[in-house]
């Protein structure tokens, strides 16, 4: 389990880092934490002709509120995103969900921007970021960029990122005070891909309505999904038992699960209802109403 | 060795080791084999095990998920560096005196990870210790005694 | 008045006490020397090339492109390692007339599982070997696979062997009683169908060899990560055509066994032969990817079996057969695990009536070989499983069927009917004792504030028994063994008094060194810090039969060392006596110093001891008294000692999910006498892990097509500490009668009980729905449907009685 050869090559910024890519073409990949693209190596299952590192790219860590959002740069460490105060203030779901992300030792030196990029529809970030409508902030020869989350999630490890961008960072709206939010993770074992994990997010009006909901699940399809129709049937109305159950009824026709040897598809489909039904309801409980 | 081979100068348990090597050569192969720093063991290389876990730049991190031409310039601790001469250090101690190991293949991963864990939270309890571990892997000990030790370890660290 | 005793010096204690292992403080540094942190001068790395192909004719294989890469030594396929080498060795044939399938280490014409060794490069690296195996072009021709037990057993199935009328190896029935009259005759037959899927024992460290085969003095010198280092020497010589007495096997540091390490691998002869021609010592290290195909596999079976009781719960009867789901070659052990669940299948049950057959079935998986445990956790969910099941059927207290089954302490020993005699036990007492622990560990108020709060909360019980001990060497060669099963140690005390334990045992984390000093210490009064053990080395160590395996090291080679303790002690005090002028029966030794017996003025050092026997002898050693001070005994124990243990479980369902989770785990446990009770709980626990992790998450998947779809750490699934429970030992001690110092083994325990204990427990928190676990590992959508199942049927129930 040795990886095949390679070729090396640091890039200072991110400007150097697409130059790079720019010269050595599609067969390059950028380098970030390693948590993802080394296993894959070490399979032989990746191959890459040159690794352009920018684990020491200037620039690329921050992690702050800016206009109304939290901006994190793709070299954030997940860890330190996790134990962040203005992650934590902006976005408490984050590091909800990043406590399910591997392990400490996994999370010290995995980043940000190499889970959104490597793009497994398995795992939690993409599925947060799609949930709360982020945004990805890419750079290529041409300049910057921002795209939508559900429109870089293209399918299975692939993205709207041309071969010669770099992601450099992602933008998430601040939730207002008083957001309840949950995640809820069917795994095998702790730390490892859920089988199914949903998140929640929802803010209620002071008269008990729901004025904001965002709702998402990973492991359910090629890409992650935010969950629009469970999302449109709570919105604007009390969040009852019976508000929960119909949204969650929504989910199975917006998943497209497939089996694999954890878990058959029909057994992911009932268990996203399953848990986006329970991330709501301690979500709901966990709000807070402004008085 | 190719022409890509690239220079690499990191300092081990306080010693600097230098060399060149090839871009793909893992920091693990590098610590075990141009270093001759065997305590640092491969039971995975694809990052689940938790064996070849050591400290760099003062957090815990896998070995084989990272380059050796990564850790250029980097300030690295393995098992090697824990003990003080012959002297075992208390977190050593405790996994002795609480029977936490028995092959022992897996026990410098847990103890670079504890090390790491020690220090940000002296006063753990058992479900944190529980949960510090479980990304390493151990066969042998059903992981109570790991937990004891880990645990017997804090108090004497408070004294 | 007072009289004032004198001071009785009396000797430290050992056995019975959780001395700190000896083994640990090297490893803790970081200092152990596993396998692979051997470096041999000249060394060069090897790598193997497997097929992606579960069946299939080897067309041609085309090395040239590999062998001119730079760095390359050599590359090698099945053609040029069968020019040297013999075909794989089997040593159990405990079936007769069984059909056994043998294979070279390297596929010579026809591959028969997917990762089954086709060519090996070696390099001067591993990166650049892996490279070569890059280079290699195989054409296949592929041939209808046979992925699983039904397709192998299926009237058409394609054959693995055509020479074979179908893909049964043997099959043997043992019969006790008159099973037929007491079916027939039965109040109540309880029966199912189990699986255990397949797993293995998976240590952290994966296996790896150093061969270095000098063609000039025909000699081969092994660094071999084994549980055998004397089988494995014996079956190299077998294979490779040297004789033994050239070839030395040293094992290093083992990162665990687990049985997986017993068995003798391709991999040996690969690097042997590399050796041999590129005239390097060769490292051949498996991967981790490597040990999902390569080491052996184990547990997969299936059990259909009945039991037959009367109205009070007494069981009159077993019968059914155990299918071992082999691969498409025979191991080392060959049909031996399948068999052992048949061996065992009674348990600790009185049952007069048996008829038990194992098949044993080749499919294109990888081969089946040891696992800690070997068949005996199967035979365990056959017993286990069956009682409970009667149990409700009868509506009986599940400890209450079990105590009425065993036999009374009077009855040992015990014929179980089939092959084993039980040496000792106290299974009622056993059984108390996890009762009222359980109880004082307040389970079923949590239990029942768990079912108050709508949570699914079961206990689980397990009574199990563990034959241990393997041996007596001719039972062994007669039930198809062909190896035995003694052991052999030396005790030598050097000319300054301190002694050597050498054992043919080996250590792979059990803790032999720290056992085999203290057992040594007492045996011949002198501290355990006077007491060095070296174990894996055949070129200076003894012969042991079988290996390590089999729970054998403690209750064999501490007999071994208790009965040349006991010798050496004996020379020790005449040369005493004989320096003290005193008689040797007024001697004694205590802790390293030899006195006359109520005179503590005159006394000697083993220091002089030593002196006296190797160094200055004259007026010193007694006339007629051998130099040097050695002691050799072989131990081949009359029977074997049979352990056991009453486990129970705490654990809790999700009904929504399907997912169990771990509470409290306790065990009741007797081993006879308890050499140290820390690493006796350490070998319960580390057991009890593998065998929860075997129920619940641990899987080697294949699909139709044979390919193994759980060939990484993401998808094999070994427990971690988040889902492993904490753990309760209580230890009684009934000694082995037939083994001196009254030591039974201990190895095996866990993963015998932790499996049907995984089952009992889930039935137990889903008592009002009658599930019933017979499928093992029970996974989250396994049990949902399961739940489901049931939910249906009972609202079924409930609308027709409505």
């Amino acid at each position: 389990m040795k990886p095949p050869p390679v070729k090396y090559a640091r890039a200072g910024d991110v400007a150097e880092a697409v130059a790079l890519l720019t010269e050595h073409g599609s067969d390059a990949k950028v380098l970030a934490g390693g948590q993802s693209l080394i296993p894959l190596m070490n399979f032989r299952l990746a191959r890459p002709s040159v690794l352009i590192d920018i684990n020491r790219a200037a620039g690329l860590d921050g992690i702050r509120v800016e206009n109304g959002s939290l901006v994190i740069g793709a070299m954030a460490r997940q860890r330190d995103v996790e134990t962040s105060d203005v992650a934590a203030g902006a976005v408490p779901l984050l590091p909800q969900v990043l406590r399910h992300v591997g392990h400490v030792t996994n999370r010290n030196r995995g980043t940000v921007g190499g889970s959104l990029a490597h793009a497994d529809p398995a795992a939690e970030l993409p599925a947060l970021v799609t949930g709360l409508g982020g945004e990805l902030l890419v750079q290529g020869p041409g300049g910057s960029r921002l795209v939508a989350a559900e429109d870089y999630f293209l399918g299975t490890f692939t993205t709207a990122m041309e071969f010669d961008e770099v992601l450099t960072g992602v933008r998430l709206p601040r939730l207002p005070a008083g957001t309840g939010v949950a995640v809820e993770e069917l795994a095998r074992r702790h730390g490892d891909f859920a089988i199914v994990a949903t998140m929640a997010a929802i803010h209620l009006a002071a008269d008990g309505t729901v004025d904001l909901v965002r709702l998402a699940a990973s492991g359910v399809a090629s890409v992650p999904v935010r969950l629009h129709g469970a999302e449109a049937v709570l919105a604007g109305i009390a969040p009852t038992a019976e508000a929960i159950d119909a949204a969650a009824e929504t989910v199975a026709g917006s998943i497209k699960p497939t089996g694999d040897v954890h878990a058959p598809a029909d057994y992911r489909r009932d268990m996203a209802g399953l848990l986006v039904r329970r991330a709501l309801r301690t979500a709901i409980q966990r709000t807070e109403v402004a008085a | 060795m190719s022409d890509d081979s690239q220079a690499v100068s990191v300092t081990i348990n306080g010693h600097l080791y230098s060399g060149t090597c090839e871009p793909r050569l893992t920091l693990a192969d590098f610590i075990r084999h141009e270093c001759g720093l065997t305590g640092t063991h491969l039971g995975c290389e694809h990052g689940v095990c938790g064996a070849c876990t050591i400290i760099v730049d003062g957090r815990s991190t896998r070995a084989c998920l990272m380059l050796a031409v990564q850790a250029d310039g980097s300030e690295i601790t393995t098992v090697e560096g824990l003990a003080n001469g012959a002297e075992l250090n208390p977190l050593q101690e405790a996994f002795w005196n609480n029977h936490g190991l028995q092959c022992g293949f897996c026990t410098p991963g847990m103890l670079m990870c504890a090390t790491e864990f020690l220090e940000g939270n002296p006063e753990p309890t058992a479900d944190e210790v529980r949960e510090c571990i479980s990304g390493n892997l151990c066969r042998c000990t059903g992981y109570a005694s790991i937990v004891a030790s880990v645990l017997s370890a804090a108090e004497e660290l408070r004294r | 008045m007072t009289i004032v005793e004198p001071p009785v010096t009396t000797q430290t204690r050992y056995t019975g006490t959780p001395v700190r292992r000896t083994e640990d403080p090297r490893l803790l540094a970081g200092r152990g020397e596993y396998v692979d942190d051997v470096t041999v001068p000249k060394m060069i790395e090897a790598a193997v090339l497997r097929s992606p192909e579960a069946h299939a004719r080897i067309l041609s294989i085309d090395t040239s492109a590999a062998r001119a890469l730079p760095g390359v030594f050599d590359v090698i396929t099945g053609a040029d390692l069968a020019a040297v080498a013999g075909q794989q060795p089997v040593i159990w044939f405990p079936i007769p007339d069984q059909r056994i399938a043998k294979t070279h280490a390297l596929a010579t014409d026809r591959v028969r599982w997917v990762g089954q060794a086709v060519a090996a490069v070696v390099a001067v690296d591993r990166y650049v070997a892996e490279d070569a195996l890059e280079l290699i072009d195989v054409e296949y021709e592929p041939l209808p696979v046979v992925a699983d037990l039904d397709a192998a057993l299926a009237p058409d199935a394609p054959k693995l062997y055509d020479d074979w009328p179908d893909n049964v190896s043997g099959s043997l029935t043992y019969t006790f009683g008159e099973p037929d009259e007491a079916f027939a005759a039965a109040d109540v037959v309880v029966k199912e169908s189990f699986n255990h899927g397949r797993a293995f024992g998976c240590p952290l460290e994966p296996r790896g060899a150093i061969v270095d085969w000098d063609a000039f003095s025909d000699t081969i010198d092994v660094w071999l990560s084994t549980q055998a280092p004397n089988l494995a020497r014996d079956l190299l010589s077998e294979v490779l055509g040297v004789p033994v007495h050239k070839i030395r096997v040293r094992t290093p540091n083992l990162g665990g066994g687990f049985g997986n390490k017993f068995d003798f691998y391709g991999e040996e002869v690969i690097a042997a032969v590399l050796s041999r021609r590129t005239g390097r010592p060769v490292k051949l290290i498996e991967d981790r990817r490597d040990s999902f195909f390569a080491t052996s596999h184990s547990r997969d079976q299936r059990l259909d079996f009945e039991m037959a009781l009367t109205n009070d719960g007494t069981i009159v009867g077993l019968r059914g057969i155990s299918y071992g789901v082999l691969g498409g070659a025979l191991g080392t052990v060959g049909s031996g695990p399948p068999w052992a669940s048949v061996l065992t299948c009674m348990g600790p049950y009185k049952i007069p009536n048996l008829d038990v057959t194992v098949k044993a079935v080749m499919t294109n998986r990888s081969p089946y070989g040891s696992y800690r445990g070997w068949g005996v956790p199967k035979g365990n969910i056959v017993h286990e499983r069956l009682i409970e099941i009667a149990a409700r059927e009868l509506g009986m207290d599940r400890a209450e069927i079990r105590r009425k089954n065993f036999p009374a302490p009077e009855e040992f020993p015990h014929f179980s009917g089939v092959a084993f005699t039980y040496d000792s036990g106290r299974y009622a007492d056993c059984l108390d004792l996890a009762m009222s622990k359980i109880e004082e560990l307040g389970w079923r108020e949590r239990q029942a504030q768990a079912r108050a709060e709508g949570r699914s909360v079961g206990i689980g019980y397990s009574f199990h028994v563990e034959p241990s001990a393997y041996g007596p060497s001719r039972i062994l060669n007669l039930v198809g063994l062909a190896h035995s099963g003694f052991d052999e140690v030396t005790l030598r005390m050097d000319s300054i008094g301190k002694v050597t334990v050498y054992s043919g045992q080996i250590n792979m984390g059990q803790g032999t060194h720290t056992i085999y000093a203290q057992l040594a210490a007492d045996s011949l009064g002198v501290p355990m810090d006077d007491i060095v053990v070296v174990t894996g080395d055949t070129d200076s160590c003894p012969y042991t039969g079988y290996g390590t395996g089999g729970s054998r090291a403690a209750p064999l080679g501490g007999a071994a060392i208790i009965r040349a303790g006991e010798r050496l002690r004996a020379k020790l005090l005449r040369i005493g006596a004989q320096l003290l002028e005193a008689s040797p029966d007024d001697m004694e030794i205590v802790d390293g110093v030899l006195s006359v017996r109520g005179a503590p003025g005159r006394s000697v050092t083993t220091r002089e001891i030593g002196d006296a026997a190797y160094r200055r002898l004259l007026d010193r050693l007694p006339e007629g008294e051998m130099p040097t001070l050695e002691e050799v005994d072989v131990f081949d124990p009359p029977n074997m000692a049979t352990s056991y243990g009453c486990t129970a479980l705490l654990a809790e369902v999700d009904r929504e999910t399907g997912m169990v989770s771990l509470i409290d785990c306790l065990q009741a446990h007797d081993c006879g006498t308890v050499i140290n009770p820390m690493l006796v709980d350490g070998q319960l626990a580390g057991g009890l892990a593998q065998a929860l992790g075997g129920a619940l998450l641990e899987e080697l998947i294949y699909d139709d097509e044979g390919q193994l779809r759980t060939a990484s750490f993401m998808d094999y699934l070994l427990p971690t500490a988040m889902e492993i429970p904490p753990f309760h030992f209580y230890h009684q001690e009934t000694p082995a009668p037939d083994i001196p110092g009254g030591i039974k083994g201990v190895g095996e325990a866990g993963t015998i009980a932790g499996v049907s204990l995984v089952g009992s427990a889930i039935d137990d928190a889903l008592s009002d729905l009658g599930v019933t676990v017979t499928r093992f590992p029970v996974t989250p959508p396994r049990l949902l449907d399961l739940i489901r199942a049931a939910q249906i049927s009972a609202s079924q129930a409930k609308e027709g009685s409505a």
